[in-house]
Parts: C-alpha cells; structure tokens; sequence
C-alpha cells in the first residue's frame, strides 16, 4: 500500500515537474544572461496551453480546418503530433517579438521597470483571452494515439495496476526535450556562450561576442520551451486564463529560487524536486501543497541563498 | 602613426568627471606602462580603448591603427585587434580552461560575425602555441577554472587574450595577489609576448614592477596625465615617484 502511494507520487511528480523544469529553464538562463526578470513567462505558458488546443483541434480528423478541406479521406490525422512542432514554432516566434519589443528597450533599465512592463503583459495577455474565448475552463485534451501509436487508454502497470497511458509517454516526451535542451547548453558554441554569459556577459563581449544575438535566441528558446509545457499541460490538466500566473509563473520562480539564477541543471533538479514535492503534499496533505512549496523554496533561501546550482543570488 | 592614440579625453561615470583631457600614445611593437595610484583613473582608461560603457566617453578621440574606438560596441573593438586581461582575471569559473580558451575562437563564427561592420578579423592563435607557452593550462584543459590556483587563473585570463591574437595587449594588475615566485612567471609570459611582436599596455600601482619590463611610462593622477617619459628616467626621478605613486 505504501509502495503503491509511493510509485504513484513519483510518476505524478515526475509529469508535474518536467512542465516545472521546462518552465524554470527559460525564465532561469534569462535571468543569468540578461539580468531580465521575466514575469510574462508564465503568460508563454498560457499561449502555449491555448495555441496547443488550437492546433490540436484544427489539424485533426473529425473536425478543423484540415478536415474541411478532406484530409480526413486521405487518413492524416495529425493533431496533437502536428501540436507538438506548431506550439513550440509559435513560441519560438513570440519570444522573438516579445525580446525585440518588450525585453530589449527595457535591458538597461531598473529592476522595477522590467517587473512592471512583463506583469503588464502577463495581465494584458490573460486579458485578451479572457476578451476572445471567455473565462471558460477547458477539460484535459490527451491524445489517443501520436505518430500512429497508440498513446490512449490505461495499461497495466505492476505494483499500481491500471495507469493513464498517456501519462508515461507524457513524461518521456518531456524528457527527451529536456534533455534536448540540456545537450544544446552543454555542447554546442552557442550554449557556451550563454554559460559564459550567465556568469560575465561583458567580458563575453569583450572577447568579440555579439552577445545580443545569443540573447535573442536564448529568450526565444526559453518561450518555445514555455509553450511547449503549456502544450503537454494541456493534456492532462484543465485550461484557463488564469493558469499563466497560477500554475506556471509562480512555480517558475520557485524552480529559479531552487536551482539558481542561470543554471540549466538547476531548473531541471529544482523542477522535479518541486513536481515531486507537491505531487506528494497532494496525496499526504493536498491543502498544503502550495504552501510547502513555498517553504521548500524559503528553506533554499535562508540556507544557499544563490540557489543549489546558481553562481549568483537571485536577490542581488 | 602610433598604434593607439588617445587624444584629449573627457570620460564620466554618470555625473563624475573621471579622465579630464587625457592623452596618450602607444607605439606599435613596445611595453608602455600605465602607472598611478587607486582611483587614480587607470582602469577607466582602459575601459575606454576597450569601448565598453560604463564609462561615457563625451569629448575627446580614440583611434586604433586609425579607427576610431568611441562609440563602437566592445565586441567590435576587440575583434579589431584589442585583447584585455581585466583586473580580477574574470574568467569563467564555471566553464573549463578549455571551453575558456575556445570563447576566441566562437567569435570567429560566421553566425556571430555575419553584419557586422568589421574592417579585418585576424585569425585566431591556434590553441597548441597558447599551451606551449602556458604548460600549466595544458595539464588542467579540462578542469574547471573557478578550480584553479590564482597564479593559473592570471595565466588562463592572458591565455584567453592571448588566443584572440590581438595586436595591443592590455593588462591591468596582472600581479595583484600573486605569490613573488608567480609574478616571475607572469613578467617571463608578458616578456615572451613583447618579443613575438605584439603591443603591450600595462597598468600597474607598483612602480617598480612596471619599470622592470615597460620601456616608457605614463603616470595619471586624479583622471589626468601628469608624467611621460622613458623607464630610465623614472627610475631615477625620485621626486616624482614620490609625489604621485607614494613610492
């Protein structure tokens, strides 16, 4: 019975805290390069979440655009498959704009300036959602099946018994986008510069790097990866304006108190350490999940105050 | 034409008057030395042939083999031919000698030099003549660099320049916190440097220090030049060490 709980606690914590990690990235390596604090992250996640029901519908069989025009006869149901590539493109180029438009004047700018003009952006973007498709909350969207697989049903797990399929491969497409991400940091020209950079942008600069560039593609990333949590939120969790600030900003930055300012190991650690936690408080004692979460976060705080992995305090 | 002059600079942080009219000329192939006391605006100057902002450079020119400097972006002025060991080393702590070593050569990337308004981009030193001259580095490429001694963090913040193959080196304090015996090895490495032909500005608080490998110095005090003259001659004005090195 124990064994049980505890399994169950460990593969709900396990999808609860990749959409965390996937979210804690973006906004921490933003925070490290840019010295930007991002409070319209979570409202990337609300994008994700509502773009993600768009493509969904419109690209599969029974109804959607692509339906209208036949393509149900040829047998192409894409959906959430067609979701996965759009959602994250869509973010992709929203975090472009939104660096270009919003981020970018306001670099060299106080604190204070960057905080209000994205919480005023997060509001805006509720807002107009709210506008267009109403305060309605949307049921969970699984796939039944992704990529001619069946992904849809329970199956037969040992130990717990019967478990949401999609649940299982939820987790295992989020972490090989993780993990994506990780090798990206990790291995590649343009992650070293934004591992140098989270550390000492001007002296990146001063060794003949356009750093800006990387800022660019760094902000666009972290959005891509945002929508991209909001989309598998999506499939297991229900949808409405107010999940941008509830269940994505918030958890984000307690992720970044954590894992630390800037570090890619340290979102994705303090991602699943907090999906866990939580996942757990909900079995044990669900009215104080979001509490512990906090003191968790608070505990980080007192004792490590850069975060687990950060080079540099979160409040500097 | 000297390789960088420095023509009647006015420079501020924020509303301070740092550098007041100053200007200096460094030649193509020597050892200048830049010496004076804290705050004297040492640093400062340097950050200003950088092109990097903070300072705000409002009056006054600088020109690099001829190109202006003021109001190009740092990284341009690097790639230009401009290598800078900060003070405080400022390495990357949390990335390898290596990867350290390998930022110069990201520069070079085409997706970081596409549209940009650079006249030439030299080539990179390859990285065996870098670990050729610092063997140190070359037994520690893949050891984290906020792991390394301070002696081999100040070799790994010249190598890094170094790597850039730039045509003025500036250094400023290089010997800050260094045990006797590591300050030998940063003057060999800066000797070594001078006699494979590239420019050398240093900045120094010690005198002494500065006079044993600079050919000709500059002393500024309070933001503002107020001695130039062969090492020798320094050497042997006493008064004037006196007066504004305190030594």
């Amino acid at each position: 019975m124990v064994l049980e709980t505890a399994i169950e606690i460990l593969l709900n914590g396990l999808q609860q805290g990749a959409i965390f990690a996937l979210l804690g990235i973006g906004l921490s390596v933003i925070l490290g390069t840019m010295d930007f604090l991002n409070l319209a992250h979570g409202a990337l996640y609300l994008i994700g979440g509502y773009a993600g029901m768009y493509f969904i519908r419109e690209t599969s069989l029974s109804a959607g655009y692509l339906n209208s025009i036949g393509v149900d006869a040829i047998g192409l149901g894409l959906g959430f498959a067609a979701a996965m590539i759009l959602v994250p493109v869509f973010g992709f180029i929203v975090g472009l704009l939104m660096e270009r438009y919003v981020a970018e004047p306001f670099y060299d700018r106080p604190e204070t300036d960057q905080l209000l003009v994205t919480f005023g952006l997060a509001l805006i973007v509720q807002e107009v959602i709210k506008g267009m498709l109403g305060g309605n909350t949307f049921q969970p969207t699984a796939p039944t099946t992704l990529f001619g697989i069946n992904v849809g049903g329970p199956v037969m797990l040992p130990i717990i018994g019967n478990y949401p399929q999609w649940r299982l491969y939820l987790v295992g497409i989020a972490l090989f986008v993780i993990g994506l991400t990780y090798l990206v940091i990790e291995k590649t020209d343009f992650g070293l510069v934004v591992q140098a950079g989270t550390h000492d942008s001007e002296m990146v600069r001063m060794l003949g790097i356009r750093i800006n560039r990387s800022y660019s593609l760094v902000f666009a990333m972290g959005a891509a990866l945002a929508a991209f949590a909001g989309l598998i939120g999506v499939s297991f969790q229900t949808v409405s304006p107010q999940i941008g600030t509830e269940r994505a900003l918030i958890p984000a930055f307690l992720v970044l108190v954590v894992g630390g300012a800037g570090s890619v190991i340290g979102a994705i650690f303090g991602g699943f350490v907090l999906g866990i936690t939580v996942a757990g408080m909900t079995v044990l004692a669900s009215q104080w999940a979001q509490i512990v979460l906090y003191a968790v976060a608070a505990g980080v705080l007192l004792f490590r105050p850069e975060g687990l992995f950060g080079s540099k305090g979160v409040v500097e | 034409m000297s390789l960088l002059e420095v023509d009647r600079i006015d420079a501020y942080y924020g509303q301070s008057h740092i550098l007041r009219d100053l200007s200096l000329e460094i030649e193509d192939g020597e050892v200048c030395a830049l010496l004076g006391r804290n705050g004297a605006g040492k640093t400062t100057t340097l950050r200003c042939v950088a092109g990097a902002t903070p300072p705000d450079v409002r009056s006054g020119e600088i020109r690099f083999d001829g190109d202006e400097v003021v109001g190009r972006e740092t990284e341009d002025v690097s790639i230009s031919g401009i290598g800078l060991v900060p003070e405080e080393r400022r390495i990357f702590p949390n990335l390898t000698v290596e990867e350290n070593l390998h930022l110069a050569e990201v520069s070079r990337n085409s997706s970081n030099l596409i549209g940009r308004n650079l006249s030439q981009v030299s080539e990179t030193r390859p990285l065996r003549e870098i670990y050729d001259a610092f063997p140190r580095l070359d037994d520690r490429q893949n050891q984290m660099a906020g792991t390394l001694s301070g002696g081999e963090q100040q070799m790994l913040a010249i190598a890094r320049a170094l790597r850039q193959n730039p045509r003025l080196l500036m250094l400023d304090e290089p010997y800050e916190g260094l045990a006797p015996q590591i300050i030998e090895d940063v003057e060999d490495a800066i000797r070594r440097i001078s006699e494979e032909g590239t420019t050398v500005l240093l900045v120094e608080q010690n005198a002494a220090a500065a006079i044993k490998i600079a050919e000709r110095c500059y002393i500024v005090d309070q933001g503002e030049i107020v001695y130039e003259g062969p090492s020798e001659e320094l050497r042997a004005d006493e008064e004037t060490r006196q007066r504004y090195l305190g030594v």
